[in-house]
């Protein structure tokens, strides 16, 4: 079964605290994660919330690692192509491969390091807001925006399905398995496309079956939300404020700090 | 096939959700206008969403050992049509990012770019032009499917190489070195998901053609001829 980091979301104490104000924190660590200079700032930023969510959060340390872990590849794979392609300065390292020259400038070197800490701190707001605020909350900060409706109320009828999908999805392909029917490549293709095909047109089914449901109910276009009120703690501003004028105190005095 | 969180620098992230956000807008303008004709919809556009989240949370068996996933927004645009599948693939990319950390939130105008504009309107047409000139469907939808997928990574990797362009060779050259790293996963893995797209096309048609016929994507003859049917 897959974990959903919704899952732990629910279950964490930070769930109960505003909205807002975990929003504010993570929307406050992408924007200076993304725009700062060196990594130093991103790497601070993605400790903090690492910190945060473990243990504030009490996300199990084992799961939070390893999925922290599994996205980097594709961080690490654009990363090489920067160090070895971008940007002018002394040679700092140089190899032919193939009769292909690969040369690593200082340049390059310092912007691979540092999209790498971008990304890193970036993940790590992502997971902090993942592990710790259920979708569920977040549906009722949307309705509050002026995104348009129809575009919130899909999002929400999307998120609901997800989970049957999930469930349905699993079991097949469970069944799918004990019959082998994953033991070689060609049979994967064909169970893959045969579990596909037999969820859409699930959902399909289930898509009709819902739109008479939700008509019979008088649905017109608009869910009801519960929206908790959860009004922020003085002590919890305090905190914030302190916290993001220390990381812009270390965004402003390591701006010009690199690598080499 | 994402650009992670806080990988593309300050005027570019900005810059594809300045390009993206229009798209997204005519999407919702589309799928009101959809809504509102025909109120069934709605839940069914829901469980399509749905139904791309999980596609791509499944993991494709991979000829090159790697796990990627099948993007299904091949599918997507031939069932749904490019405008309606944008909106779809926001909100899949949305919650990939916030449930995953597939992606993220500042490249999110980025990833729609390449992910839900880019490559169904790229499928889409390859779809309708070849049912248009009768070619043969299965062959079309597998053409769409696996070009749909290169040219998201075509776009993903055009934005990587305008935001870091290469010392020698510029822009140009930086693409030939992005798209070279991509190409080990994404050739055989396009291919492969545009196999999966035909034969999952093949069962739909199989087992629930008229859901194909109520969302335009093939006529009745189409269908009938698919069947190897003559009425």
């Amino acid at each position: 079964m897959t974990t959903l980091l919704d899952d732990y979301a629910l279950i964490s104490p930070l769930r109960n605290r505003n909205n807002w104000l975990k929003l504010i924190i993570v929307a406050f660590g992408l924007l200076v994660g993304v725009s700062s200079t060196s990594p130093v700032t991103p790497l601070f930023i993605a400790l903090s919330m690492s910190i945060a969510t473990v243990f504030l959060g009490k996300t199990p340390l084992k799961l939070y690692l390893k999925i922290l872990t599994a996205p980097l590849g594709f961080a690490f794979a654009g990363a090489v192509v920067i160090f070895f392609f971008f940007g002018s300065g002394s040679e700092i390292l140089s190899f032919n491969i193939f009769g292909y020259p690969f040369i690593a400038n200082s340049e390059g070197i310092n912007m691979a390091t540092l999209v790498v800490s971008r990304t890193f701190s970036g993940m790590c707001c992502l997971f902090f807001l993942a592990f710790t605020t259920p979708m569920v909350e977040l549906f009722a900060v949307l309705k509050k925006t002026r995104l348009p409706e129809s575009f919130i109320e899909l999002s929400m009828l999307i998120y609901r399905y997800i989970f049957v999908f999930l469930d349905v999805a699993m079991s097949i392909k469970y069944a799918q398995t004990i019959r082998l029917g994953y033991k070689d490549v060609k049979s994967s293709i064909y169970s893959f496309s045969m579990l596909v095909s037999t969820l859409f047109l699930q959902s399909w089914e289930q898509g009709e079956k819902l739109y008479l449901a939700m008509d019979s109910r008088c649905y017109n276009g608009k869910m009801m939300m519960f929206d908790a009120k959860r009004p922020v703690e003085l002590s919890e501003i305090i905190t914030a404020s302190l916290y993001f004028i220390f990381i812009l105190t270390i965004f402003y005095f390591t701006k010009n700090i690199s690598v080499v | 096939m994402h650009i992670m969180e806080g990988f593309l620098p300050t005027p570019w992230w900005q810059l594809w959700f300045a390009i993206s956000i229009p798209v997204i807008m005519f999407g919702i303008y589309k799928l009101n206008k959809m809504v509102e004709y025909k109120r069934e919809i709605l839940p069914l556009l829901a469980v399509a969403g749905a139904f791309i989240f999980v596609l791509s949370s499944l993991k494709l068996p991979s000829v090159t050992g790697s796990c990627s996933h099948p993007t299904g927004t091949g599918l997507g645009a031939i069932l749904f049509g490019p405008a309606v599948t944008a909106v779809l693939s926001t909100i899949v990319l949305l919650y990939q990012a916030i449930f995953l950390a597939h992606g993220g939130l500042t490249t999110l105008g980025a990833n729609v770019f390449a992910m839900g504009i880019i490559g169904p309107l790229v499928g889409y047409a390859i779809y309708k032009a070849g049912m248009k000139f009768n070619f043969n469907a299965y062959a079309v939808v597998f053409l769409a499917a696996t070009f749909a997928d290169w040219a998201t990574y075509v776009a993903t990797a055009s934005q990587l190489s305008l935001a870091f362009p290469a010392e020698t060779g510029g822009i140009l050259g930086s693409f030939k070195a992005f798209a070279g790293i991509f190409a080990v996963t994404q050739v055989p893995l396009a291919i492969m998901e545009g196999a999966v797209t035909t034969l999952i096309f093949k069962y739909i048609v199989q087992l629930k053609s008229e859901a194909l016929i109520k969302l335009n994507a093939i006529s009745k003859e189409g269908v009938r001829k698919l069947k190897g049917v003559t009425a």
